[in-house]
């Protein structure tokens, strides 16, 4: 019995110590990461198409995600506000959800799932294919020439991303408002218009930013670690995915408390 | 291959000491490369032959003991001095190891791309030549290292290990999971590829049909330790009983 419970607090403590450790390597990593930014060579090349593929290669799937949660969020309101007599403030609500909120985290949980999931897949197999310490062989430092211009990237272009879908998002709430619930389309612009304030373009920019950061780091970091060939690959893949989408939903709080707490 | 004449030690291996936690995968591991000369790792798998070659090649940090190459000491050199001599050998990996976004010419010059500024066509060209010097088809210049078999991104693999003309060259199974024929074109490459930039050669493998064809000296790691040195003739006369059992089992034919 006391050998089974001291076998229990050895595997728990075991377990803890390898998180930690884990923890400990993940910012050694970001720290190395981020240096390499800052030193020449820089491969413009890579960096560039790398924008494109999460610039604009994302346009599509952030756009239709912001566009129906704007819709939804027009509709809900609407029904949850007509108790109160305060139909008139759907465009306000429908506008501070989606800047300060919903554009930012969708948009970062979509660019998570699609793009945090390719560049773990891709390291990760360059990694159990060799392709790593080819590069290390070949003149190359791979955190300068493989990391680096996804981080770039990804910090360029979530603020990008994440404008785009709230023009899109607050679209999406305008379209419900017209066309469904008949609201005056000149008095919906006025009023969102009106309740368009920079300090929460400037929040939903920080946090973009900060989700580009997180997405990039955790999904190299996973992939550059990754082992075992397919099976590695695949729980890289799944792990970044998983680790960036709980660490924007941390982060967007501990953000909006900075801003607004 | 074999007439070449040997000169200098380029490579001297002395004490080496692996350990991964408390698993001791290499020890007291003692062995010299000549200027020139062709020089094959055998050895079970597991053994720490791949282990070995990364440890000459700087992925790896050895525990204890010396690497030096052309007198210069690896173990714990700075990594600026440690990129500058890596660029001095080629290196083909196990599987290739071709970048899948690359084109094959892209691939080939990616080390003197990164070196010195060089244009496409030039490049190509430079590509181009290469895998003429290896008797490749021009063709597959342009695809990239999926569109190609595996064979042939071994093949790619030697000439982008040759680009750059370096002083020695590391081949880590190079016919592994390929035919015998393809094994023997892979081995004539490597002959060729020795030949023609006047390299020296480590070249791990399981295959005694090609340590015959390749090699002047063949270590065998054993027991975490160099167990037996010799020349390919030696080996097939060695009364070493690891050396006959390997011999056996990998090509009775050769053996008899």
């Amino acid at each position: 019995m006391i050998k089974t419970i001291l076998n229990l607090f050895g595997s728990v403590g075991n377990k803890s110590l390898k998180f930690i450790a884990n923890i400990g390597h993940f910012f050694i990593f970001c720290f190395s990461a981020i240096s390499w930014i800052f030193r020449p060579p820089w491969y413009f090349k890579k960096i560039l198409l790398q924008v494109i593929d999460i610039g604009y290669f994302s346009l599509p799937v952030v756009g239709l995600t912001t566009f129906f949660s704007g819709m939804v969020l027009a509709l809900q309101t609407y029904n949850g506000f007509t108790e109160f007599n305060s139909e008139s403030t759907v465009a306000r609500v429908v506008l501070t959800s989606i800047t300060r909120e919903l554009g930012p985290v969708l948009t970062g949980l979509m660019v998570a799932g699609r793009i945090g999931a390719k560049m773990a897949a891709e390291i990760a197999t360059m990694k159990v294919t060799e392709q790593i310490d080819a590069l290390g062989t070949l003149g190359t430092r791979p955190m300068q020439y493989l990391i680096a211009p996804k981080i770039i990237a990804s910090v360029i272009c979530l603020p990008f991303l994440v404008f785009v879908g709230n023009t899109i998002g607050i679209l999406g709430g305008y379209t419900i408002a017209i066309f469904k619930l008949d609201f005056n389309p000149d008095l919906y612009l006025f009023a969102t218009l009106d309740n368009l304030q920079w300090i929460d373009l400037v929040q939903g920019s920080v946090k973009a930013a900060t989700f580009g950061l997180i997405i990039s780091m955790v999904s190299c970091y996973f992939g550059f670690n990754a082992s075992k060939g397919a099976e590695g690959v695949g729980y890289a893949t799944t792990v970044s995915v998983v680790v960036s989408s709980v660490m924007i939903l941390t982060s967007t709080y501990i953000i909006t408390a900075l801003f607004f707490g | 291959m074999k007439k070449r004449k040997i000169k200098n030690i380029i490579l001297d291996v002395k004490d080496l000491k692996k350990t991964f936690g408390n698993n001791i995968i290499l020890n007291n591991i003692n062995f010299n490369l000549l200027e020139g000369e062709s020089l094959a790792i055998i050895g079970a798998s597991g053994s720490g032959k791949s282990v070995l070659l990364k440890n000459i090649i700087g992925l790896l940090e050895p525990d204890t003991g010396s690497i030096k190459i052309n007198s210069t000491e690896m173990v714990n050199l700075p990594r600026r001095d440690k990129e500058n001599l890596l660029l001095k050998l080629g290196i083909t990996f196990q599987h290739g190891a071709l970048f899948d976004s690359l084109k094959i010419w892209e691939n080939i010059i990616f080390k003197i791309q990164n070196q010195q500024k060089i244009s496409k066509i030039d490049g190509r060209k430079l590509a181009l030549s290469i895998i003429k010097r290896l008797s490749l088809k021009p063709e597959i210049l342009d695809l990239f290292p999926s569109e190609i078999s595996g064979g042939m991104q071994k093949r790619v693999a030697i000439a982008r290990a040759i680009c750059g003309n370096p002083k020695i060259l590391l081949f880590d199974e190079p016919t592994s999971g390929l035919d015998p024929v393809t094994g023997s074109v892979i081995d004539k490459l490597i002959i060729t590829a020795v030949k023609t930039i006047g390299a020296s050669a480590i070249t791990i493998t399981h295959d005694m049909a090609s340590v015959s064809r390749i090699a002047d000296k063949v270590i065998l790691i054993d027991k975490k330790t160099i167990s037996w040195s010799g020349t390919p003739k030696e080996m097939l006369v060695s009364k070493n009983l690891k050396i006959k059992e390997f011999i056996k089992s990998t090509n009775p034919k050769l053996f008899s």
